[in-house]
């Protein structure tokens, strides 16, 4: 697997989500509505959403070891799996593959939601009503998925601006290859702190293109150690349903969410 | 001949270009990107905290269209944190003001008004109030001050407008003049100042790579400066430097250290001199630096005494150290502090240190600060192996240090440290003071404070400078050959700066108009100005980017106070708390006399202008697009408001008179180029680097500055800044590092004093002029002359001819502080804050015997067991300050959308809380309202045996803006240090319960 890749580094991060914030200044993407917290410590909103493309979570401090108290503040944005489930369930054909990364085309997407239920990292989000971009003219339309598309959208940077802004060097963007040389040498490096330390995304669905340097475990992190792709026989079950529904919806978004909602109910 | 992109900057950074307009992204390097496509770019510098990062802003049609990190920058290198990236959401926001605001007295609104009407109508009432309240004598003394009118804020301020509102001001004779530094850092510059004679910050953010051990005490850079922890981590990674933080906190900050240990808000004082103790028990000391460079060896006169918390001459009915004659050096016939190199003499300051602090046992620290013994002696450890000539420390700080009745101590017991172990003046060492706002380095250096003028010339005082000839008889002197002594200079710094304020009309023979300068009788730092508007005293205020009914202490008296003005000017981008104070919850406008004026801003990319970081780098920054709005009645920057208000109070006195109307009509006030209407920060910065007289001809260093007339020079400390018509050196983008290579970049930017990058580096050499350590040179002497960072003291003088402190007079840096230095001691000694959990330990004094403590409020403070929580308060990297810069940014508001509060799982317990429910926190003061975060985080602290728990808040709420809630600030105390008063943010007490 070559091509690009971005690198977060949990033992690096300070928790100022500088790379929260500048993918929304970057893609005028709007503030969202929160109150108090939503997670753990300073976590908000709750998760990644359809205007929240990069998310920070704070997880409770670990003080088992008295020597060293663990606070993990954990970058997470789409991981962009090789075998991703998304696109392999997406009945419309709108996420495909562009240099290696999962994207999401808006024209195609009906809002089935497919995407969303068959990602176990919970990514992918279907906007619920139209929104204003921020700083920009236009909206958001509803009943489509969003994620990150690692900005090589229409305004393609060569350095995502969420990396470029990291001011700790615990998000980093680069060739996969290098990037995985120089993780692994970062994880020796802090396996005194940090005995359970480990390199994540290695192998999960073909190999992610998000990958993670992690003090502790991964499911402490809520993160499967094990990461294989749907069956693709059960996903085309499901998506030949669809196409023979689909072709009694006259082309509308909502009954083809509904198609989607019976097909995978019959094949599931 | 193809340039790349630094390349041309390199080629242009002298001049003033800087703004580039090409096809998208110049700069940027996001080539394909069709947002930026025909954007003109312009580099800044951020508007939030002191580090000073770069921005490109990318702008189309008069619209900023992007904001994002600036590659090139050495600092951050593209780098910016949550509020860095979130700028864009100041320029392109629809809470902006476009047009000036005016609430009548009694009005429950605003009205718009015109420009012209809300500059005619603030004129007549600036006006009449000095008119009204001038006074020319105080008793015998001349003093030409006007006490009815306050000017707040400044440190957001670019360094060409605080210069002209310091001069603005004091123009019209106001003393009241206060700003932020006053509550962030003034105990940095006074603890500083009085250890090594300057008070500012001495190495840089990039020189914290060089760092062995990054000492972290009373900082959480993670959240407040967060641009610093990529050099943090890379001193880490590279050289395997240890991060040590103390905090009463698990902050970010500590989660990222080698060494986190806990201790009580309120009790630096006992953990530092613990410390000190450690040092000189064990001898881990920098011995021949101690010896050469420190005043260890000199000896201290025999009468003074130090018993019971109190040191010789305290005056226990006025509270102070009315006689400090016993804090001095024994002299010899030449005038020469005695010395005892052998260090044996019982008067010698070393062998006074070792009495005094041999109390500091690591059994006390742990009684007294509530950190475990063991983790005590692990940081004592990790610090003090720094005493090693090659091994470094570098000690980062902030509020935590600073804001205490002890402030100026605590900054003290830093300084002591890093003498001791001969960290001062090295690459990787110093004490870096962590400036909280772009330019409050730069407000503090133009002096918007009552005490001091711009370059830290004290601000004449009608008891000690009644004259020009009482004020230099001030100059501090020195017998010793030795002693550089730099301020002896002083004199031709203040009348260069009076030439540069009054031009022609000053004169040898009427003494360079010394005399229109306003002199101040009572010292009215801010809490005292606040108490003195409640009183009645003042007539109108001017509030310039400041939000005091947020950021102030006892914020709820504050506002009572603003109440009290007949009209007040708030300078904004948008509505902040404090200026529409008239409408905050619980009170009723209708009963609210004040005039209010709203003049709407120009944001940091809207305007052109230098501002100071933290490491005294000034950086140019352009302006970008106009502020929003019509043309008619959009925002201006606040240079052209004063300078328009200045021309028509002018004008108003050459038509009408008034009271010693003298400086107003004859101030040296020429901003406006031929031909142009607006003001140009081009030819402030000019007058404040300073030009021969009547020629013009731009000054290269301060060290041409005359006394004689000859010199005009705005603020010496920054000669050499603009040395030429076209030569702007704060404009600079050069990437060369210099020779030693220590990451200084001499050719970005420029650097007070002089480009030098570290100060007090003639201590980084032995006295052969070798560096004390060779891998990470600052200078060293070849024998004839200095080479790397532009040598402290003058490039003649070799190692041996000179001490290398040359601020101090003595030349040395000061273990003992003597003289009239300091108010509260030539030693540190721990005193409880005024609000405490428990009685002092150390000594039988509770509270600091020299803090000044207000009649007014003296009902209002706890005693020990009134209120059970020691309480706290900080930031988010989030928020900014007092909040008006980032509580109308949607992004921000996203991330820490409310006021909360933080207590430890056992205090939730046992009040019934549960993480997120609504609390109430009340003391004397006020009860606020917050939610609550419970956390392991927090934890109770065991002192003397018994439990302490904590409630920590966030002070950047109030009930303006977009995202309100209740202010922390209503709860703070009003007292101060007992040098600068900078008030005890940081530790008081109050209690708390669930809100039902």
């Amino acid at each position: 697997m070559s091509g690009k890749a971005f690198l977060v580094d949990t033992t690096k991060c300070s928790g100022c989500r500088a790379c929260q914030v500048s993918c929304k200044q970057w893609n005028n993407l709007p503030g969202e509505k929160t109150t108090f917290f939503a997670g753990p410590e300073y976590t908000n909103p709750a998760e990644l959403s359809a205007i929240t493309f990069n998310h920070v979570k704070f997880f409770p401090i670990d003080r088992t070891n008295p020597e060293k108290t663990i606070w993990t503040i954990m970058h997470k944005k789409c991981y962009h799996c090789e075998e991703a489930n998304c696109l392999r369930v997406c009945p419309e054909g709108a996420i495909s593959k562009v240099e290696g990364w999962v994207v999401i085309d808006q024209s195609k997407c009906i809002g089935c939601g497919a995407c969303v239920n068959e990602c176990v990292y919970k990514v992918p989000h279907v906007l619920n009503e139209n929104t204003p971009l921020y700083g920009k003219e236009g909206f958001i339309k509803k009943d489509k998925s969003y994620k990150c598309h690692a900005c090589i959208s229409e305004n393609r940077r060569a350095v995502p601006l969420c990396a470029q802004h990291c001011p700790t060097g615990a998000l980093t963007f680069g060739d996969r290859t290098a990037l995985i040389k120089r993780a692994q040498a970062r994880v020796k490096q802090v396996s005194a702190d940090f005995p359970h330390a480990n390199l994540y995304g290695l192998e999960q669905y073909g190999g992610l293109r998000t990958l993670t340097i992690l003090k502790d475990e991964p499911e402490k992190y809520g993160l499967p150690r094990v990461g294989k792709a749907i069956d693709l026989r059960r996903a085309e079950a499901i998506k030949d349903a669809y196409h023979l529904f689909a072709m009694f919806t006259f082309g509308l978004p909502s009954l083809k969410r509904v198609a989607y909602k019976i097909s995978r109910s019959l094949m599931g | 001949m193809p340039v790349s992109r630094r390349d041309f900057l390199k080629l242009s950074g002298m001049t003033a270009a800087g703004s580039f307009v090409g096809g998208a992204s110049f700069l940027t390097g996001c080539k394909s990107a069709s947002k930026l496509r025909g954007t003109k770019e312009s580099t800044t510098i951020c508007p939030y905290c002191g580090v000073g990062c770069g921005l490109i802003v990318s702008s189309r049609d008069g619209k900023v269209i992007n904001t994002e990190g600036d590659p090139d920058h050495p600092i951050n290198h593209g780098a910016l944190c949550a509020k860095g990236s979130a700028l864009f959401q100041v320029a392109v926001n629809e809470r902006r003001l476009k047009k000036v605001q005016y609430r009548k007295p009694f009005g429950t609104e605003w009205e718009e008004i015109s420009w012209e009407e809300a500059y005619k109508r603030i004129a007549r009432r600036v006006k009449d109030a000095r008119d009204a309240t001038f006074q020319e004598k105080d008793g015998d003394v001349t003093v030409n001050r006007t006490p009815g009118i306050a000017s707040i804020g400044g440190a957001a301020l670019d360094n060409e407008e605080c210069y002209v509102l310091s001069k603005f001001m004091r123009t019209l004779g106001v003393t009241y003049l206060e700003h932020q530094a006053r509550i962030c850092h003034s105990a940095t510059v006074a603890g500083l100042a009085a250890s090594f004679g300057r008070g500012a910050m001495t190495n840089h953010w990039i020189d914290i790579k060089n760092a062995d051990v990054i000492f972290m005490i009373g900082s959480n850079a993670a959240e407040n400066h967060p641009a610093s922890y990529r050099w943090i981590l890379k001193a880490i990674e590279d050289r395997g430097a240890k991060l040590v933080v103390i905090d009463p906190r698990f902050t970010k900050s500590a989660s990222m250290a080698h060494v986190y240990a806990p201790l009580r808000p309120g009790t630096d004082l006992a953990f530092l001199g613990g410390i000190i103790n450690y040092a000189l028990e064990k001898n881990l000391i920098q011995k021949e630096y101690v010896l050469e460079y420190t005043n260890a060896a000199y000896l201290v006169n025999p009468d003074f005494k130090f018993n019971d918390g109190l040191f010789s001459g305290y005056d226990g009915g006025k509270r102070n150290y009315g006689d400090r004659k016993s804090w001095t050096y024994q002299m010899d016939a030449k005038k020469m502090p005695k010395r005892d190199k052998s260090l044996k003499d019982p008067h010698c300051v070393y062998q006074l240190m070792k009495t005094h602090y041999s109390r500091y046992t690591p059994e006390m620290v742990e009684k007294v600060t509530g950190c475990p013994r063991d983790k005590f002696l692990k940081v004592a450890e990790i610090f003090c192996s720094t005493h090693k000539p090659n091994k470094v420390a570098t000690i980062m700080y902030a509020m935590g240090i600073t804001q205490h009745t002890v402030g100026t101590q605590n900054v003290r017991a830093l300084a002591i440290l890093q003498l001791l172990m001969g960290n001062m003046g090295l690459a990787g060492g110093g004490i870096n003071a962590l400036r909280g706002e772009s330019n409050v380095q730069g407000s503090t250096d133009h002096a918007l404070l009552f005490h001091i003028m711009p370059g830290y010339l004290p601000a004449p005082s009608s008891k000690d400078h009644s004259t020009l000839a009482a004020y230099n008889n001030t100059t501090p002197k020195t017998e010793d050959p030795m002693s550089v002594n730099w301020w002896s200079n002083r004199p031709k710094y203040l009348v260069s700066m009076l030439k540069a304020w009054y031009g022609d009309a000053a004169t040898k023979k009427n003494d360079f108009c010394y005399d229109w300068l306003p002199k101040f009788s009572k010292p009215s730092p801010y809490i005292v100005l606040f108490e003195d508007m409640l009183k009645g005293v003042m007539k109108g205020a001017f509030f310039m980017g400041t939000n005091p009914i947020v950021g102030g202490p006892n914020a709820n008296r504050n506002a009572q106070a603003i109440e009290k003005l007949d009209w007040l000017v708030a300078v904004d981008l948008w509505e902040t708390d404090s200026s529409i104070f008239w409408n905050r919850p619980g009170a009723n406008p209708a009963t609210i006399k004040t005039e209010v004026f709203l003049l709407p801003a120009a944001s940091s990319v809207e305007k052109e202008g230098s501002v100071s970081n933290s490491g005294r780098w000034a950086q140019w920054r352009y302006k970008a697009v106009e502020a929003p709005g019509p043309e008619k009645t959009r925002g201006k920057s606040d240079l052209d408001i004063l300078n328009t208000l200045f021309l028509m109070l002018r004008d108003m006195y050459k038509k009408e008179g008034g009271k010693f109307p003298d400086p107003i009509l004859k101030a040296n006030w020429n901003y406006v180029p031929e031909g142009e209407h607006e003001a140009s920060p081009h030819l402030v910065a000019k007058e404040i680097n300073g030009y021969t007289w009547p020629d013009k001809g731009q000054m290269k260093t301060f060290m041409d500055l005359k006394d004689d007339g000859s010199t005009a020079c705005g603020n010496w400390i920054y000669c050499g800044s603009y040395p030429g018509s076209s030569k702007n050196l704060m404009a600079r983008r050069g990437l060369d590092d210099a020779s030693n290579n220590i990451g200084m970049y001499p050719e970005w930017a420029w650097c007070w004093p002089l480009n030098r990058r570290i100060i007090y580096n003639r201590a980084a050499v032995n006295r052969k002029g070798e560096p004390w350590d060779v891998d990470r040179w600052v200078v060293k002497w070849t024998g004839s002359k200095w080479k790397g960072d532009i040598v402290d003291g003058g490039p003649k003088a070799g190692p041996q001819a000179k001490n290398p402190f040359i601020m101090n007079n003595e030349g040395v840096g000061r273990l003992f502080s003597p003289g009239k230095a300091l108010a509260d001691g030539p030693f540190t000694e721990h005193y409880e804050p005024m609000e405490s959990p428990v009685a002092n330990l150390f000594n039988s004094q509770k509270v600091n015997p020299a803090a000044k403590i207000i009649d007014e409020v003296r009902g209002q403070f706890a005693q020990i067991g009134q209120y059970p929580c020691v309480a706290t308060s900080y930031r988010v990297v989030e928020h900014w300050q007092a909040g008006a810069m980032t509580r109308n940014l949607p992004w921000l508001n996203e991330l820490v959308p409310d006021m909360f509060c933080e207590i430890s799982p056992s205090l939730a317990a046992a009040r019934g809380i549960k993480n997120g429910d609504r609390v109430a926190i009340n003391n004397a003061r006020g009860t606020i309202r917050a939610y609550a975060l419970v956390t392991e985080r927090m934890q109770p602290l065991m002192i003397n045996g018994k439990p302490v728990e904590m409630i920590g808040m966030i002070w950047h709420f109030g009930h303006g803006c977009a995202a309100t809630g209740d202010a922390c600030n209503q709860l703070t105390p009003s007292i101060g240090d007992a040098n600068t008063m900078i008030p005890e943010f940081k530790a008081f007490l109050a209690d708390i319960r669930k809100e039902a």
